[in-house]
């Protein structure tokens, strides 16, 4: 095998790893830390990559588009805390079939507004030649980004007030209002922040994936995924299991099909799971 | 002045506890005893805003309490539930600080002054709460109560389940807060030594209402009532 093709394929692979994490990362604080079920994060992704292509369109340069959509989606993802979420906290299946109607109505209206296909960003593409072998430019600095969102993450929730106060919070709602902790406010600052997430990712994805009414549906079976094996430490795990995962189907697809790199990642999570039963994070001494 | 008149509460429909008052004077440490089931940790939960109320009201200086746990919180009630409850997958460090955040406080000041207090979490400082003994989960609980600089201290069973000489060390944590009298104590408690070495004053409770205000003198003294309402 040669070497030029190795490498590409590692950073192919290592994007595509990225890809996962910056779609995931939204789950893997609503779902991973909340404890909420929200099959409506797919369609958060694209409700992120619709507003950043509308203010692109606008004349909004694309790095302010992706912030845009970021709180434009933090803020959406607020309002359905608190007129759907707030009110479902430990009723897993109640809040599973709310976040579903939901993802329906999201998706529907997307279709009813845009139509089924849109055009793209129009950025303008480049790509790095290693040996006989190119790769896009964008897709490399996706993987500088899910370094970039991990640790940034990482940092508000370990380092920062609002971050010890938000872990407390979810973890035991009741023993952190005996000490002043108002966690009905955090958690809809905490569920802002994982939808936010989420519009992050569909606008920063959106030169390498079009926005469309079902763009969420390619990230969201997988990030559930990603996030179930991972287990409870969540972040920490999510970044290994999303990363595995993730490089595994890619380096999978590369050498055979698309189709067999999404094979060999249902298996991987599967074996994952036969073997780490509560994700692979579960012995885990890590505080996120 | 800490004061409760006439609380009534329970979980849903049934009542748990009935028009139970009480009064403590500032500085004042004063013990909940009974037996099990009586009513003790619903009273303390009544207190914190955390069961629902059918009537009554606490007070203190004079002032009602807001209804909301958070809020009653910050304006000074601080609480150690019985069976700790810290937070498992917050460091010991992020215990302490999240409830110095919570009643708007500085948190760096609030870790060093009780990683000063209580030595035995120096060492902890950054491990995992859940990875704690028992006892030194109930060191943390209360070095966290205090975190948000109480002016009413109320602890549920603190020496439920801990080995002696960390019981020991709890009561003498507490005795040297009540040498500082600024800082009233309410301990509800079933170990009547540890209780006693502590309080001067005890409400004895009995299906869920005050069955007698006694003076430790009293109840050293009284085998027949110890026997009666404390089952010792």
């Amino acid at each position: 095998m040669e070497l030029d093709y190795l490498a590409t394929v590692l950073l192919s692979s290592l994007s595509s790893a990225s890809v996962l994490l910056i779609a995931t990362v939204g789950l893997a604080i609503v779902f991973g830390l909340m404890g909420v079920i929200n099959l409506a994060h797919g369609e958060f992704i694209m409700f992120g990559a619709y507003v950043a292509l509308f203010a692109t369109r606008s004349g909004v340069p694309f790095p302010l588009a992706v912030v845009l959509a970021s709180v434009v989606t933090a803020l959406f993802g607020a309002i359905v805390e608190r007129a759907i979420i707030r009110h479902l906290y430990g009723r897993i299946l109640d809040t599973l079939l709310a976040t579903w109607g939901l993802s329906l109505v999201l998706y529907q209206s997307a279709v009813l507004i845009f139509g089924t296909v849109t055009p793209g960003v129009g950025m303008p593409q480049s790509n790095i030649e290693i040996g006989n072998y190119t790769l896009s430019t964008y897709l490399l600095f996706l993987i500088l980004v899910a370094v970039v969102l991990i640790g940034l993450l990482y940092w508000l929730l370990t380092r920062t007030g609002y971050g010890i106060v938000a872990r407390a919070a979810i973890q035991d709602p009741e023993t952190a209002a005996t000490m002043g902790i108002e966690s009905g406010r955090i958690n809809t600052a905490t569920f802002a922040l994982g939808s936010g997430l989420a519009g992050f990712a569909g606008a920063i994805l959106l030169p390498a994936f079009p926005a469309t009414p079902s763009m969420g549906f390619a990230f969201v079976i997988k990030a559930f995924l990603a996030v179930v094996a991972a287990g409870p430490v969540t972040l920490s795990g999510t970044v290994a299991a999303g990363g595995v995962l993730g490089s595994i189907a890619s380096m999978t697809a590369s050498f055979y099909t698309t189709v067999m790199g999404d094979v060999v990642f249902f298996i991987a999570t599967i074996t994952i799971l036969r073997i780490f039963p509560l994700g692979i994070s579960a012995r885990w001494r890590l505080k996120l | 002045m800490f004061e409760i008149t006439d609380a009534t509460g329970g979980y849903g429909k049934t009542r748990i506890i009935r028009n139970v008052s009480m009064k403590v004077n500032t500085g004042e440490v004063v013990a909940l005893l009974g037996r099990n089931g009586v009513g003790k940790s619903t009273l303390l939960k009544y207190i914190m805003g955390l069961i629902d109320v059918f009537g009554g009201q606490v007070s203190l200086d004079g002032a009602p309490l807001p209804a909301s746990t958070a809020r009653r919180a910050r304006a000074g009630l601080g609480y150690v539930p019985q069976g700790r409850y810290v937070f498992p997958r917050l460091t010991v460090t992020e215990n302490i600080a999240a409830a110095a955040i919570g009643c708007g406080l500085d948190r760096k000041e609030a870790v060093e002054r009780a990683l000063s207090d209580f030595p035995i979490l120096y060492e902890k400082a950054e491990a995992l709460a859940g990875s704690l003994s028992g006892g030194q989960q109930q060191i943390l609980a209360i070095a966290r109560a205090l975190a948000t600089r109480p002016r009413v201290l109320m602890l549920d069973e603190p020496s439920e389940g801990v080995q002696p000489s960390i019981v020991d060390e709890i009561a003498g944590i507490l005795m040297a807060m009540k040498d500082e009298a600024t800082l009233t104590i309410i301990i509800a408690e079933q170990n009547l030594d540890f209780c006693l070495s502590l309080a001067e004053r005890a409400y004895v409770m009995a299906g869920g209402t005050i069955a007698r205000e006694v003076t430790r003198d009293e109840l050293v003294g009284d085998r027949e009532l110890l026997h009666d309402l404390l089952g010792v």
